[in-house]
């Protein structure tokens, strides 16, 4: 993730070009939507939280700290506002897995549509602290450092939060997790 | 099982490929003494394996376009405005003037009852309502999620003033037909945000509009009864329909 390019867009959304904040529109647009889409299980409710984001985005690109890394800002904004959106729909409590029991682990499983829903499923059986480090791990790509400024938790905290909640994942998937 | 923390710490970083030279080698020693740990680590390899297959869902194409035409426009260098400038700023000089492309427009019209050309480059600066028609209420909007056109078009009422306001983006060329057949309705004028890439033809009963890219324009139809009415909107790509909807004007008594 080029933080370079990032610190030269904004600084000329900054100054009001419309055009510079489409390219961060388009280089985040689906990162954004995918992490608040695996927080929420809903196209409909990521794509409010992705318009929602990228508004607050623009709304308070004044505030952002150019010391930081635009994406641990706006991955951030994004975790939080699906949390938001959570509390206030009152969808926090984790949902019954319901595992399908055809004998396979999930190693074995061919069918990727099948994989994408199973993991989906056993995701939202997670608490929110657990599911945001495997978003930001498998879904965006950030190394231990970059998840504990996003969440900004020590490292050693993402490293267990991490382990835990693959743990969970893998209950979850193999049908043990109640 | 139990697994000392400093080990599972180990498999962890060695999964995510954050792991040294010399903790890979501590790790791999422990690896070949620890059968659990082995397990461990197969497991949650195969885990992270399957969380890696999981494809990127892409976002619905209208989002961008929501998101661009919710912002505030850039902030042009002020200067002093012209005498035009500030008559026009008067709604009803504005709305008048509006009409008054209109006439002409629809006067060109019963001539030849056909009009093909570019839309007028200065009617931007006469109208410049397109986001915000004077008074103008909303009568009825729909919503384009095509994977090549997306968007809203919404007809909004002024008194005897309908207006097809058109917030769209395609990534090729679209044709659109809009048919009203309702004979006390004829074409009024048009106006766009930019001062060119959408094309115009009108004739009876039906405009048929070009765009593509990014485009805001407004379709101004004169309804002289004030009549309910509905206007029939058809999408094409290469000639295809690729979407249809209608837009309702009931007139509030």
């Amino acid at each position: 993730m080029s933080n370079t390019d990032d610190t030269k867009l904004i600084e000329r959304c900054r100054s009001g070009d419309r055009q510079a904040f489409e390219d961060l529109l388009v280089k985040y647009e689906k990162p954004v939507f995918n992490a608040a889409y695996r927080m929420l299980n809903s196209r409909d409710d990521a794509s409010d939280i992705t318009q929602t984001v990228f508004l607050k985005v623009f709304e308070s690109f004044d505030q952002f700290d150019p010391t930081r890394r635009f994406f641990s800002w706006i991955y951030r904004i994004t975790l939080n506002e699906s949390i938001n959106w959570l509390n206030k729909t009152n969808r926090l409590e984790p949902l019954v897995f319901e595992a399908a029991d055809d004998g396979k682990g999930p190693e074995q499983e061919v069918d990727s549509a099948r994989v994408t829903q199973d993991v989906q499923t056993a995701l939202m059986t997670m608490n929110t602290d657990y599911r945001s480090v495997v978003i930001l791990k498998h879904f965006l790509g950030c190394s231990y450092m970059e998840i504990s400024q996003i969440l900004d938790v020590p490292e050693k905290k993402v490293k267990s939060r991490l382990y835990t909640a693959r743990q969970q994942l893998k209950d979850a998937l193999t049908g043990k997790h109640q | 099982m139990t697994i000392e923390q400093k080990y599972t710490d180990l498999i962890n970083a060695d999964i995510d490929g954050e792991i040294s030279a010399s903790e890979k080698a501590e790790l791999q020693a422990f690896l070949d003494e620890s059968a659990d740990g082995q397990a461990l680590h197969d497991n949650l390899s195969s885990i992270c394996a399957t969380l890696d297959a999981v494809e990127s869902e892409e976002p619905p194409p209208h989002v961008r376009h929501v998101i661009m035409n919710s912002i505030k426009p850039t902030p042009k260098p002020e200067k002093a405005p012209g005498f035009l400038q500030i008559l026009l700023a008067t709604p009803a000089v504005k709305y008048a003037v509006t009409f008054a492309a209109g006439v002409f427009v629809t006067l060109s019209i019963m001539d030849s009852d056909k009009i093909s050309n570019h839309a007028f480059d200065d009617v931007t600066g006469l109208v410049g309502t397109v986001a915000d028609p004077v008074n103008a209420a909303l009568a009825s909007s729909i919503s384009v999620t095509e994977p090549d056109l997306a968007g809203t078009v919404s007809l909004r009422s002024a008194e005897t003033m309908l207006i097809l306001d058109f917030d769209l983006v395609a990534k090729s060329h679209i044709d659109i037909e809009a048919d009203y057949t309702d004979p006390s309705i004829w074409f009024n004028g048009f106006a766009q945000l930019e001062s060119e890439g959408t094309t115009i033809s009108a004739e009876t009963g039906r405009v048929r509009l070009g765009m593509n890219g990014k485009r805001r324009y407004a379709v101004y139809l004169h309804n002289r009864g004030g009549r309910e009415t509905t206007v029939n909107l058809r999408f094409l790509a290469d000639g295809k329909v690729v979407h249809e909807a209608s837009l309702d004007y009931t007139p509030t008594r």
